[in-house]
């Protein structure tokens, strides 16, 4: 069904192509188009069925686009079976736990999880961006080791785990909060001066 | 919709396959750690326009007149997902049993994501 959905639109934009190229090479005279058109709107036989070809366009480009979009989504999973059927957990599930596990580390000012289920076992790629106080070294092992022993903990999976870091930025949060406190007292003007 | 059909001697009891999907939605938020059921494009459109819907719980019937029930769930943040979701398979299987005497084949869950409880 996905290749059909493929050659669905590779077709639409073939032809959509093909347009373009005669008008480009002055094979088809605005002229032309102007008849057809003029010659579509005046019957109303013509127009019911342009209308119908439309709607017939979009519910097939629809659900074309639901089946390729949701065969996507289904190969994003890890699997398990059980005694009474299968069990998936969507890899944005566990790209949530791993949000909400380092929620808990004060030092992470923003975390971005990439889950990838490979052959060997789950990588994680995790881009962070820690606050200046941190200890890069000790705070990522840390990070690793808490992604790792929960991810077993409430995925329940023997497979291995490996868990990639990249520091993207250090955010200077001290700085920002002086700012933002200098914004928040403005200075009174003349406010220094007294009546004598 | 399709539904289940089972003949009595004074005539026909159909079950539709939304009641089915209603059953297994109630038998899995039932369960602690459950935090709803998940949805999709579909059952999101259906809610926009104020209409609960179960269309997210797919249920199918085979030729031997069994019955494959596929159930997305969120899961709340701290509990063990197969735990949750074996609990939630023998529930629904539970109650789709005792309520409709049906013959269940599959109960597939679908974790699509983890929420705080």
């Amino acid at each position: 069904m996905r290749v059909l959905g493929v050659i669905f639109y590779a077709t639409v934009l073939t032809l959509i192509g093909l347009v373009f190229i005669t008008f480009a090479f002055n094979k088809i005279q605005p002229q032309e188009i102007n008849d057809t058109l003029i010659y579509i709107q005046n019957s109303p036989n013509s127009r019911f069925i342009v209308g119908l070809i439309g709607l017939l366009l979009i519910l097939i480009s629809y659900s074309f686009a639901q089946l390729i979009l949701g065969r996507f989504a289904s190969e994003k999973t890890i699997a398990f079976v059980t005694s009474s059927g299968k069990v998936t957990i969507a890899l944005s599930a566990v790209e949530d736990l791993i949000r909400r596990v380092s929620s808990i580390m004060p030092e992470i000012k923003e975390l971005r999880p990439d889950v990838i289920a490979t052959k060997k076992g789950i990588k994680v790629d995790l881009r962070v961006i820690l606050k200046s106080e941190a200890n890069i070294p000790e705070l990522t092992s840390r990070l690793e080791e808490i992604i790792k022993s929960k991810l077993a903990q409430v995925l329940g999976i023997e497979e291995q785990v490996f868990v990639n870091t990249h520091v993207a930025k250090i955010a200077l949060v001290e700085e920002k909060k002086k700012r933002e406190t200098d914004k928040q007292e403005p200075t009174i003007p003349f406010g220094g001066y007294t009546r004598g | 919709m399709q539904a289940e059909e089972s003949r009595t001697d004074l005539g026909a009891v159909r079950i539709h396959k939304n009641v089915i999907a209603s059953i297994a939605a109630l038998a899995a938020v039932e369960i602690d750690g459950v935090k709803r059921v998940g949805g999709d494009f579909k059952s999101g459109l259906l809610e926009l326009i104020g209409k609960k819907s179960t269309a997210s719980i797919k249920v199918e019937f085979n030729k031997a007149e069994e019955v494959k029930v596929e159930v997305p769930l969120i899961v709340k943040y701290g509990y063990n997902i197969p735990d949750v979701a074996s609990k939630v398979q023998e529930n629904v299987r539970n109650n789709l049993e005792k309520m409709t005497d049906l013959s269940i084949k599959d109960i597939n869950i679908n974790i699509q994501g983890i929420e705080r409880g």
